[in-house]
């Protein structure tokens, strides 16, 4: 059974993170976020104008959001390009951000986000979802609120937080995949999905544990966002 | 979906009613017939309201993948055909998702025990292909597919090459992961969506349920609580029961 993580971590524990913004001088906002092993960087291009125009919106924005796995990510090699995973990932991703920005604000324009995963330990669609809300705030798009997303789950019979790949493989006791992002002052759920076996009380739960995650991650970000303008308005 | 009639989707759905005068979290009727393929080894058409999909399945022999020597494969793929609707926005990506999530459902709930398809340890293996196309979309494919697909896999029976006998597939009935899809509009959450429905929502919600909940998924742009997240998870609980019905109907033991 599963007594202790793999990596001696509490279970309730998040994996050491670092977050940094600007790292992209040619974007409009840009940001690194790394969880464990994972790791996202993020561009924001835009607001400009929309191509192709039919996708264009008379009183709202859109945001064209592509996430893709880089070759040499993965213990294997990932084929460049983006697969059906990456389609699926992006589109759930664009899901959550549209709730976040304020596209109200920006008719008929179009917001390019893009991401890539130089690293992956479990919990990519979690770790980008965090870099893209940090580089939309680094752009200065008018938000609702930041993004914090982290993956929650089960692993045997213990409510686990921030999974890695060796636990999302754990065979045994079963494992379940819960990646949850939210808007944290705003207690809203933008993105969630789920793989596995638990009870109605269990998931109760797992999104307990997301929640109080993904408030760590949420001041980390902060105080990314902080440091890079406090530092700018000195030089 | 014009501006008007989005407007008045909305002014519905504050006032909790629906176009088809249907409850909440009423669902639509389902009708399905079997085996009306005959080139599938087990095939379903089941209409959902006004959405009408088929599945079929397939099962070949083909090679192991390398890191599972000693298991079969299940491959579902579902199609959001061409002719199925004129709203053809994103269509390409709407089909991968679906695909990816009827996928994650059946999969997950370890409905079928890929194990007991080795035909040569290593060498031979089952595959177990389920494509679904939808042919008329009047909304909540997801629900519609899932159905069809698990009543193609109920269905199957299939001969391996060089072997008289028929097989079935090596089921655990009590593991039928059955797709249960909210919508939410103007904060209102409503059961079984019809595409017009789907137009005006701001977030759809899928959940996956056998003995527990093997997937969700959020769709949409919208957000939802926790509260309302547990909502639904309970509504589709009580719900399973009448779909799980309707799913083993007329199935032999």
């Amino acid at each position: 059974m599963y007594e202790e993580r793999f990596d001696k971590r509490k279970f309730d524990e998040l994996r050491p993170m670092e977050a940094e913004t600007g790292i992209i001088p040619n974007a409009k906002g840009s940001a690194r976020f790394k969880i464990g092993n994972t790791e996202a960087i993020a561009a924001v291009y835009g607001p400009e104008e929309v191509k192709p125009r039919h996708i264009e919106k008379a009183n709202k924005g859109v945001i064209v959001c592509k996430y893709d796995m880089l070759p040499f990510s993965v213990p294997d090699r990932a084929k460049p390009g983006m697969d059906r995973r990456d389609i699926e990932i992006s589109q759930v991703i664009t899901n959550a951000l549209n709730r976040a920005v304020i596209l109200e604000d920006m008719p008929r324009a179009m917001i390019n986000v893009r991401i890539y995963i130089t690293q992956a330990d479990a919990g990519t669609r979690c770790a980008s979802l965090t870099a893209a809300s940090m580089a939309c705030a680094d752009a200065g798009l008018p938000m609702r609120d930041l993004i914090a997303a982290v993956a929650a789950g089960k692993i045997g019979d213990h409510v686990c937080l921030d999974l890695n790949k060796e636990e999302e493989d754990f065979h045994e006791g079963g494992a379940t995949d819960v990646p949850i992002g939210i808007l944290p002052s705003k207690n809203e759920i933008v993105l969630i999905q789920l793989d596995g076996k638990v009870t109605r009380e269990e998931l109760k739960e797992v999104i307990e544990v997301g929640k109080k995650g993904a408030m760590e991650i949420y001041e980390l970000e902060k105080a990314a966002l902080k440091r890079r303008f406090l530092n700018e308005s000195k030089s | 979906m014009t501006l008007e009639n989005y407007n008045y989707m909305h002014e519905l759905a504050e006032r909790k009613i629906r176009l088809d005068q249907r409850a909440e979290f009423e669902g639509r009727e389902i009708t399905i017939k079997d085996n009306l393929i005959n080139y599938s080894d087990g095939s379903a058409y089941v209409e959902l309201g006004g959405t009408k999909v088929i599945a079929g399945v397939k099962v070949m022999n083909g090679t192991p993948f390398p890191d599972r020597p000693n298991e079969g494969a299940l491959i579902i793929n579902f199609e959001v055909s061409e002719l199925a609707s004129n709203y053809n926005e994103d269509r390409i990506n709407y089909s991968i998702e679906l695909g990816r999530v009827t996928d994650r459902g059946i999969r997950e709930s370890n409905l079928i025990d890929l194990t007991k398809l080795v035909i040569e340890e290593g060498k031979t293996v089952s595959f177990v292909y389920v494509d679904i196309v939808c042919l008329n979309n009047e909304g909540n494919l997801f629900d519609a597919g899932n159905i069809a697909a698990l009543r193609a896999i109920l269905n199957t029976k299939y001969k391996i090459e060089g072997k008289e006998e028929t097989f079935e597939l090596p089921l655990d009935k009590s593991k039928l992961a059955i797709s249960h899809t909210f919508a939410k509009i103007n904060n209102t959450i409503v059961f079984d969506p019809t595409a017009e429905e789907e137009k005006a929502a701001e977030a759809r919600f899928t959940i996956g349920i056998s003995e527990k909940i093997n997937s969700l998924q959020k769709g949409g742009d919208g957000f939802f609580t926790p509260e309302e997240i547990d909502l639904c998870v309970g509504k589709a609980f009580e719900l399973r029961e009448e779909r799980f019905k309707k799913l083993m109907e007329n199935i032999n033991n």
